[in-house]
């Protein structure tokens, strides 16, 4: 496959866990004092700034892209890109860059601009800088972003960028990012293949559009007003990478027929390029059979294996060239205790394989919806593993589970995930696609939504209210599935003072004035079991007297409320995960008070979630009692108004007083 | 190190042969270090420093490091990942990378891996190299060990900074410095004056000090227990506590003579760049009127430089804009004017000068960003200071100007350059002093709502936030960089934690905007859900500003460092609520007056008429900076605030609450 490409889109490596791609930049420039701006950059700044764009910070008036490709499949790619600043924020909209690694080259990299006023400049070798990937504490890569600061960058100013780059070999495909966070106005896309090579493309949020045959197998798709995907004001949206328009062009082993011999191509591109690499050495062989050594059941046997890897290799993340997409060797990964996602799902099945057990690689993004079925790409940037499960095993602990096309039964399992116990799935994944990477039999799978019992919390709090108003009290809280997952990554990325912190803060976003009298947590070393927090509070003027009553807010702590809002609605709703929430509040009120007055009970049953809470007095005792289900994990934008009708009750319940009176 | 302006262009130079060093040799663990699972000097750590050593070694030409780390939470993993940043390329060379890695039952994993010399930044002519590796093997329990030397060639001389404070606690430190110069070599700076001493500033522990042997010419700081670097809410700028020793060469004797020299270096160049030539005079005349008193002279002079092109706030031309519109480089203030265009400091400076040329008595400034750091007397280097602004006298009185701040109103600093200290001139020459504090009445956010509410609870209404000081020179600020459109959805933004759950709100428009000597008031639509109700009654936010505010200073009750507020402020809240027909106030928020005697002050009000009831809530907050030991009572003081904040309106309806 080739790279993944323009402008504000990802590139293909597997990155793992959506670490943000680096930028780099260079350059050079034409003669100082003499500009000759190319006819094609003069033909684009003669477009006049059409109507639709005029509230965007910056406009693209063209946008080409040709990749010639040779006959081993390799391609050159030259891209011609002229921008409009629009507004004073567009200056930062308009700054090119050429993203390469070791395994490219740059040819050339020009700039020009024609200012506001009509002057023309053309960027000069200081104008150009070069960044490394150096960001990330916990990458090492090698790939480097050349970036151009052009003159005369003004409001009006049109900027002119033209580069060349001979890009990886090992890639022989093109994802072209068409819709970017601000509009443009012309946009093209050429592949120019050596005679007999064929080629096939898709689309993502777009209507295919045919391609004009300019010269014999050189193709061009042209695209014109495409609109900015601007999410900024959209309340619980979905990826912006999964919404945005794309299109993907193959000319390698994917550029077949039929949408599953394209998965199947990837997917075997995948196998091919990752093979041997899981074969296990001694060391892992003695090891796997140290930790399946008297496993009574296949999760036994499979828990103690994925455990191991969660707890014993550290996150880190090596890329250099290929290494962005190819795994580092299972000795190596084993001998040095760390490696990136790639390197942990080739342990991992490196592993089962020493114990019996089948399992392949499962190229996904952690970004729900960038992986489409209709869409075969090697688009993403993750890996994790698919587990063959034999037909006999039917373990309730084993919940995210796939049936292949070939009726086998595949366990999805992310070994980068180290907190998520195998058998779950962490949320951001459920509902997603991958590759499963199987040689012939790989196809494109839909990674699992799992039922609301597979996530969620139980929080229980007992508190005395005192007559001043202060609320005392103790809450238990216990998370299973991928919250249980959430809260001990949070322990493990924290040392003591800053857990205390976190909590005193999560604390208090919903009980102001609150301050924490003890705080401890219960981890147990097997990640199947529930993780629990054990706190004391005590929050002053909790209660507040009005006139002869005594108002208190039954719903303690917490919220489970998402933004909304009464707009519109188009896109659809991110509802985040699946699971089951409950709270139960005891609040013993002061001596010599009754409780006058209770909000009404609510309840709401959707096909996507439910919510039902009630508020109930019992001698001193008031008592608040609810639970939250969610069964999807995203809705579609017509179900808005029963989103906004959910939302809007749970609100109106966690607002909700009750009140008391004197005797 | 940051060079200091007029130590720029130093020129280093040859030196060879000297004492070497020797590198640290990897340690054998005790069983007691093997065996740690948490460090009682710093509990709950994820990792601590057993030692840490820096050498630095001119007359060698290399700087060493060495570092042994006791991994003990998973957090503390992070540590085992080497980035040996600022490596000049085709400069430096990093060389005799070791490292090793032991478990608790004291296994060692060497470090196999080769090291990756990856770019970090480049420029033309210029580029910067980052040495990256990881150790193997790392796991909680797990002793992390490696040293390394950078080679810098014989032309470079690197006078080291010491960062003795790290982010994890430090048991024992050793940092070493061997400077040389070789015979015949000499170190100048920019006015060509020779460079003879070497200095050095700390900031440091009670009992901590360098050492100076004289004889072998090193210095050495030897330091065990040192506590990791603070990280609070509300810190100042952590030069002003974090240990460090900086050295550096200059030509001065003492600290005094130092700054005496760097006064009069100031002094002269300000005097020259601010000199009101004739072109000044000319342009001043067209400026005021001869009857104008000073003030107004003063005033139509800001009002003048405001107006030009501050490049701060819209763009640097660069080397080719400036060459092609035959722009020369700014070298006095008169440039300025001619160019109409200049930084912030150059459009100060020009303010001086122009003030000057009105025969106005002005001084400039030149001061810490105390956004960015303070200042501090010990660390000889006028590198410290940021901005220019200026001090007029009028009718006798100084006052404060801030002319390189766009939108900043006459008489009013940005708030990063009050309380900021610096090089000021005066009548008496070049002084360092420190800029006036603002109060509470400086920055003043006033919200003025007017909502209707509904039987279901539905609110709908307008607010109006008037603001001045800070808060209206932010979004005039932003408003120079940003369009409207951008402003407004900021503003929107910013508002979502100023309005309670449910409602929503839709900018509608500024008014001043673009006067900056006026309040600056945004005109918000709201709407949305706010009521609750039960059977009988029906509650609101009584302090709808604040039903969701986070107060600071609530959820920790300790504090270690100082509190750093950055200016005074005071908010006062009005909220009409105009109640649905047939609804009475059957409680309102409690008259409130709460007091941190000379420091804050709360008060909450209420008062209901004819269908409507409003709350007028003020919050004066009349300090900026505190010291650690005032942290219980400011504590104390906003546990109650975010209790009073969360008082309940309760409404009943007219039929309810006669026993209906």
């Amino acid at each position: 496959m080739r790279r993944l490409r323009p402008r504000t889109s990802h590139l293909a490596s597997l990155v793992c866990l959506g670490l943000l791609l680096c930028a780099s930049r260079t350059g050079h420039a034409g003669l100082f004092g003499h500009v000759t701006i190319p006819q094609w950059g003069l033909d684009a700044y003669k477009t006049h700034t059409p109507d639709y764009a005029k509230d965007a910070a910056a406009v693209v008036l063209f946008h080409e892209f040709v990749e010639t490709v040779d006959a081993q499949g390799r391609a050159v790619e030259r891209e011609r890109r002229v921008k409009r600043v629009l507004k004073p924020q567009g200056r930062s909209e308009v700054t090119c860059d050429v993203v390469y690694d070791v395994d490219e080259k740059i040819n050339y990299f020009r700039v020009w601009t024609i200012a506001a006023d009509e002057k023309q400049y053309q960027a000069q070798d200081t104008d150009f800088t070069e960044e490394g990937d150096t960001g990330i504490p916990i990458m090492l890569s090698t790939r480097k972003v050349r970036i151009a600061h052009p003159p005369a960058v003004d409001v009006g100013a049109t900027i002119i960028c033209e580069s060349e780059k001979l890009l990886e070999p090992y890639l022989q495909e093109t994802v072209w990012q068409f819709q970017s966070g601000i509009p443009v106005v012309f946009q093209a896309l050429e592949i120019d293949l050596p005679a007999g090579r064929a080629h096939t493309q898709s689309w993502h949020n777009h209507q295919p559009v045919q391609p004009l045959e300019v010269a014999p197998n050189h193709w061009r798709w042209e695209i014109k007003d495409m609109p900015a995907l601007d999410l900024r004001e959209v309340k619980s949206h979905p990826e912006w990478a999964a919404l945005a328009a794309r299109m993907s062009v193959q000319w390698g082993d994917a550029a077949v027929e039929g949408k599953d011999n394209q998965w199947r191509a990837i997917g075997q591109w995948s196998t091919t390029l990752e093979a041997n690499r899981p074969d296990p050495s001694p060391e892992i062989i003695a090891q796997t059979q140290s930790l399946i050594a008297g496993a009574p059941d296949f999760y036994t046997k499979l828990s103690r294996i994925t455990e191991y890897i969660q707890k014993n290799i550290r996150y880190f993340i090596v890329e250099r060239g290929i290494g962005g997409l190819q795994a580092n060797y299972a000795a190596d990964i084993f001998r040095n205790r760390y490696g990136d996602c790639k390197d942990k799902t080739t342990l991992l099945i490196s592993m089962l394989q020493v114990a019996g057990i089948h399992a392949f690689y499962v190229p996904v993004d952690h970004r729900r919806g960038v992986v489409d079925p209709d869409f075969p790409s090697l688009m993403g940037d993750h890996m994790i593993t698919a587990i063959e499960l034999p037909p006999d095993i039917q373990d309730p602990r084993l919940k995210a589970i796939v049936k292949a096309n070939d009726g086998k039964r595949y366990l999805i399992f992310d070994p980068t995930d180290e907190r998520t116990p195998v058998g779950n799935l962490r949320s951001e994944l459920q509902g997603s696609y991958g590759t499963l990477a199987a040689g012939p039999s790989s196809q494109v799978i839909a990674l699992p939504v799992l039922s609301p019992d597979s996530n969620g919390t139980e929080q229980k709090g007992a508190f005395t209210l005192s007559a001043d108003g202060t609320l005392t009290g103790s809450v238990d809280t216990s998370h299973i599935g991928p919250e249980g997952a959430f809260y001990r990554r949070l322990l493990k990325e924290t040392d003591a003072k800053e857990q205390r912190e976190i909590w005193e803060t999560y604390v208090a976003e919903t009980l102001p004035g609150v301050t924490l009298d003890a705080f401890q947590f219960t981890q147990p070393s097997a990640l199947d079991k529930p993780l629990e927090f054990h706190y004391k509070v005590t929050a002053h003027q909790y209660a507040h007297t009005a006139g002869p009553l005594f108002l208190v807010r039954s719903r303690v702590l917490g919220t489970f409320t998402r933004p909304f809002d009464d707009k519109p609605r188009t896109l659809p709703i991110e509802l985040g995960a699946t699971g089951r929430w409950r709270d139960s509040f005891d609040i013993a009120i002061p001596p010599g008070y009754v409780v006058d007055e209770t909000p009404n009970p609510v309840d709401i049953d959707l096909d996507f979630a439910s919510y039902h809470s009630t508020v109930s007095a019992k001698g001193n005792l008031l008592h608040y009692e609810r639970e939250y289900v969610v069964r999807q994990v995203e809705i579609p934008a017509a179900k808005a108004a029963d989103f906004r009708k959910l939302e809007s009750a749970i609100l109106s319940d966690e607002k909700g007083a009750a009140v008391l009176k004197k005797q | 190190m940051r060079i200091h302006p007029f130590l720029r262009n130093v020129l280093p130079l040859l030196a060879i042969a000297s004492p070497a060093l020797l590198l640290a040799q990897f340690q054998q663990p005790t069983p007691e270090e093997l065996k740690m699972t948490d460090d009682p000097k710093a509990p709950g750590a994820s990792a601590v420093y057993l030692n840490r050593e820096e050498i630095t070694d001119v007359a060698n030409h290399f700087k060493s490091n060495y570092q042994r780390i006791k991994v003990l939470k998973e957090k503390g993993k992070e540590l085992a990942t080497i980035r040996t940043s600022s490596v000049v390329h085709g400069v430096d060379t990093v060389t005799d990378i070791e490292g090793r890695t032991i478990h608790a039952d004291g296994t060692i994993i060497p470090l196999t891996v080769k090291p990756d010399d990856l770019m970090d930044f480049k420029a033309k002519n210029y580029q910067v190299d980052a040495i990256v590796f990881t150790l193997p093997g790392v796991e909680v329990g797990s002793i992390i060990e490696y040293r390394l030397k950078i080679h810098s060639p014989d032309y470079r001389i690197n006078e080291p900074v010491w960062d003795i404070q790290q982010a994890y606690f430090v048991h024992q430190a050793h940092y070493s410095f061997h400077p040389y110069i070789e015979p015949g070599y000499h170190i100048i700076n920019s006015q060509g004056q020779t460079m003879t001493r070497l200095m050095y500033a700390a900031r440091l522990g009670a009992d901590a000090k360098v050492i100076h042997d004289e004889k072998k010419d090193i210095y050495s700081l030897d330091l065990t227990d040192i506590p990791a670097i603070p990280d609070e809410d509300w810190m100042p700028p952590l030069n002003t506590f974090k240990w460090r020793v900086e050295f550096y060469y200059t030509n001065a004797v003492t600290g005094a003579d130092f700054w005496q020299d760097a006064q009069k270096y100031w002094s002269n160049w300000i005097q020259n760049f601010t000199n009101p030539t004739k072109e000044l005079k000319n342009t001043v005349a067209g400026l005021v009127a001869s009857g104008d008193t000073d003030e107004q002279k003063a005033m139509k002079i800001y009002a003048a430089v405001q107006k030009l092109d501050n490049t701060d706030f819209s763009r640097k031309k660069s080397y080719v804009e400036r060459k092609k519109e035959k722009l020369k480089d700014i070298h006095k203030a008169e440039d300025v004017w001619k160019q109409q265009s200049g930084s912030a400091n150059d459009i100060a400076l020009l303010y001086v000068a122009l003030a000057r040329a009105a025969g106005l008595k002005v001084w400039p400034a030149f001061v810490v960003d105390r956004d960015r750091a303070l200042f501090d007397i010990n660390f000889l280097s006028d590198s410290q200071f940021d901005n220019d602004i200026v001090i007029v006298n009028l009718s006798g009185k100084e006052v404060y100007l801030d002319p390189g701040q766009k939108m900043c109103p006459f008489g009013k600093l940005h708030w990063k350059h009050t309380f900021a200290a610096g090089f000021r001139l005066s009548d008496q020459g070049v002084t360092i002093a420190t800029t006036p504090l603002g109060t509470y009445k400086d920055a003043v956010a006033q919200r003025i709502a007017e909502l209707e509410i509904d039987e279901q609870g539905n609110v709908k209404g307008v607010v109006r936030f008037i603001m001045t000081g800070p808060d209206a020179l932010h979004w005039r600020q932003l408003a120079l960089q940003n369009d409207q459109e951008e402003v407004k959805k900021q503003f929107n933004e910013s508002m979502q934690n100023e309005i309670p759950e449910g409602v929503l709100a839709d900018f509608d428009h500024f008014l001043g905007l673009e006067e900056y000597e006026t309040n600056l008031i945004g005109i918000v639509q709201v709407r949305g859900n706010i009521g609750a109700a039960t059977g009988k009654y029906f509650f609101l936010p009584g302090l709808f500003f604040q039903s969701r505010a986070a107060h600071p200073f609530v959820a920790q009750d300790k504090r270690s460092t100082p509190i750093d507020v950055h200016y005074a402020r005071m908010e006062q809240d009005e909220v009409v609520y105009h109640l649905p027909p047939g609804f009475t106030v059957e409680s309102a928020p409690q008259p409130t007056t709460l007091s941190w005697p000379n420091h804050a002050l709360l008060k909450i009000a209420s008062a209901t008429k004819d269908g409507q009831i409003t709350v007028a809530r003020a919050f004066a907050r009349n300090f900026t900076v505190l010291d650690p030991k005032d942290y219980n009572d400011l504590h104390d003081f906003y546990l109650k605030v975010a209790a009073a904040d969360q008082q309940q309106l309760v409404l009943t309806r007219a039929s309810a609450a006669k026993g209906n």
